[in-house]
């Protein structure tokens, strides 16, 4: 098999000797099918016995190896060292973000474990269950949806690339959100949707929809649409929050004109707020930027609207 | 080269530049728009979280209207050709939903038939129109300006629902900006989220997010950036003096939309391409020209 050498640039950390962490230079002889995780223990064993790292499986099912590989979270056992040469020239390693290191590649994962408590991340057993001596078994749709949830192998992989989560602290990120829809969707959850109270205060609206999560899931969990399942059930159970009035207000501005008034999604959302922005307001309109008020409505706007009711009427169904 | 033109509701409200910027590229390329006038908005990803069956209806609508002028669909907004996309992508690949879509267009006399492309003009000029044809209608090369390019979400994630680059390591921009005689910036934040979903509900995190890569744009050295997304533009210039306060830096960076930085280069008049609406100043950028 052919090999050649790839250059290695990994963060090193210890607190017990280092002021601050430094990256280190490796050379390594690869093959095509060699792993990030094999190049690792290659330098852990061949070349720095200090170097620190987790691992376990090897096979993509335990979750310890989340790195970040080229600046994105990955499961260092899935993914192969050619392919990260041929995109970017060398390989970067570093800990996964969002969670501080402790020595070199080995982060404190005990804030993402906490947001994963807040969700209550177990089934709530219905009672009115209990006496069955039948198993509960669920259909194969109710499976489909749940099933691809609970394949979360909590490696932390979306927290650490969740931007929203580096700029906010309140946000539980998204493996916490989809392990609660995970619960949502099963029918032997006697909360069910009732999970959605409360998930206000723990950020369900501050998810950007920038689909790290989706793109860096090892196991196609996509926790983005998981969350946007659950802002679809908090915004139909009457959630009062500013998310679900900026929801609102969007609907009734397609429903009204078939196009997005920007001028009243950003009044009805913000409300009394708008007058923080007074300056960047006046500045705006003295550019001639500032949205129309009164869009004109959009040709057969009537088909627009039937699709709105029939949306309604098909949702009860 | 012809196209179903939708070009979304930002750029015919507060970002109209976006739209005049747009018409005068096509029309010095020789690219036909026709607009789609009657589509409706695309949801932003928004209409999908009140009612996600509504998010596909009002989706496949507009793509009906293409399918009946056999032509694909060219957008100037990342946001919506990724909701449009995935809206695609999952009415192509699921039929049940697709049939329950269809259900609610046949009450208003309309079908998906699953024939239409959603396109963004990025893509358009790299793929149908091709750079070397674009490199000969230079005639304004940009040279002596650094371009950071900030590539957002929706033009790269998720690349299940279209993969038109790596969305790791994505490299369209860059091609144009160096093709049009540029130096491409890179820096960290690129490809991350501008902060515009959460705008008008978590609004200092938003002002965070966009800060902290405008400045890391600023300090690369870059003297301008470039979106594919009017909501991007939002965020990173019409709120970038609250987000400069947020991050504690003077930034002071103009960003441009992508059909008006191709414009500077085939040469349309500064003018006609909108910089005065622009809350950052371009007169810097257009010095150097």
């Amino acid at each position: 098999m052919e090999t050649k050498e790839a250059v290695f640039r990994v963060f090193r950390y210890n607190p017990e000797n280092d002021e601050k962490p430094h990256h280190q230079t490796f050379n390594v002889k690869i093959d095509n099918r060699m792993t990030i995780l094999d190049a690792l223990e290659n330098i852990k064993h061949e070349q720095d016995a200090s170097l620190t790292f987790r691992r376990s499986c090897r096979s993509g099912i335990c979750g310890s190896c989340a790195m970040k590989i080229n600046r994105l979270s990955k499961l260092a056992c899935k993914t192969r060292v050619i392919t990260e040469v041929e995109k970017h020239g060398e390989v970067l390693i570093e800990p996964m973000e969002n969670m501080p290191p402790i020595r070199d590649l080995v982060v404190d994962m005990g804030e993402f474990w906490r947001e994963i408590d807040r969700g209550t991340p177990w089934l709530a057993w219905d009672e009115k269950l209990s006496d069955s001596m039948k198993e509960n078994l669920l259909s194969n749709e109710q499976q489909q949806i749940s099933g691809k949830l609970a394949d979360c192998i909590m490696c932390g992989c979306c927290f650490s690339d969740c931007v929203s989560r580096t700029y906010d602290r309140n946000f539980n990120g998204p493996a916490s959100l989809a392990k609660i829809y995970r619960f949502v969707c099963d029918p032997r959850d006697k909360e069910g949707a009732k999970r959605v109270h409360g998930l206000v205060e723990m950020g369900l609206w501050s998810c950007t929809h920038c689909y790290f999560c989706w793109s860096q899931c090892p196991r196609d969990v996509r926790p983005v649409a998981a969350i946007s399942e659950l802002r679809t059930l908090s915004y139909n159970t009457l959630d009062p929050s500013q998310g679900a009035r900026h929801v609102s207000a969007f609907m009734d501005s397609v429903r009204g004109s078939g196009i997005l008034n920007e001028s009243t999604l950003y009044l009805k959302t913000m409300r009394w707020n708008v007058v923080r922005d007074a300056g960047l307001i006046l500045r705006m309109a003295a550019k001639g930027r500032t949205p129309p008020l009164l869009p004109r409505a959009i040709p057969r706007i009537e088909e627009v609207r039937s699709l709105f009711r029939l949306a309604e009427e098909m949702k009860h169904k | 080269m012809k196209y179903a033109y939708y070009p979304g509701c930002v750029a015919k409200s507060s970002a109209h530049e976006l739209y005049n910027s747009t018409a005068a590229v096509a029309e010095r390329l020789g690219i036909e728009l026709v607009e789609l006038t009657a589509a409706s908005c695309c949801g932003a990803g928004v209409i999908n979280e009140g009612d996600p069956l509504l998010s596909l209806a009002l989706n496949a609508r507009t793509f009906t209207m293409a399918e009946d002028m056999g032509l694909d669909i060219l957008t100037i907004c990342s946001t919506c050709q990724g909701v449009m996309s995935q809206v695609k992508w999952q009415l192509d690949t699921d039929m049940k939903l697709q049939a329950r879509t269809n259900e609610a267009l046949a009450k208003v006399r309309l079908e998906y038939k699953g024939k239409v492309k959603i396109k963004h003009l990025l893509w358009t000029l790299i793929e149908d129109y091709g750079l070397s044809k674009l490199k000969q209608q230079i005639v304004k090369p940009l040279e002596g300006l650094k371009i950071a390019p900030f590539y957002g979400c929706y033009l790269l994630r998720p690349a299940e629902a279209w993969q038109f680059e790596d969305h790791n390591k994505p490299t369209s921009l860059e091609q144009l900006i160096t093709l049009l005689g540029a130096k491409p910036v890179h820096y960290e934040g690129e490809t991350k989220c501008c902060g515009f979903p959460i705008l008008f509900v978590q609004r200092e995190t938003a002002f965070e997010m966009a800060g902290t890569y405008l400045n890391n744009a600023r300090q690369n050295s870059a003297d301008f950036m470039v979106t594919p997304c009017p909501l991007c533009h939002i965020s990173l210039d019409t709120y970038q003096a609250k987000s400069s306060r947020k991050v504690k830096a003077s930034i002071d960076l103009p960003v441009m939309h992508l059909p008006q930085m191709i414009g500077l280069a085939l040469g349309i008049k500064p003018e006609k391409l909108g910089f005065s609406k622009h809350m950052i100043s371009m007169e810097k950028v257009l010095r150097v020209l």
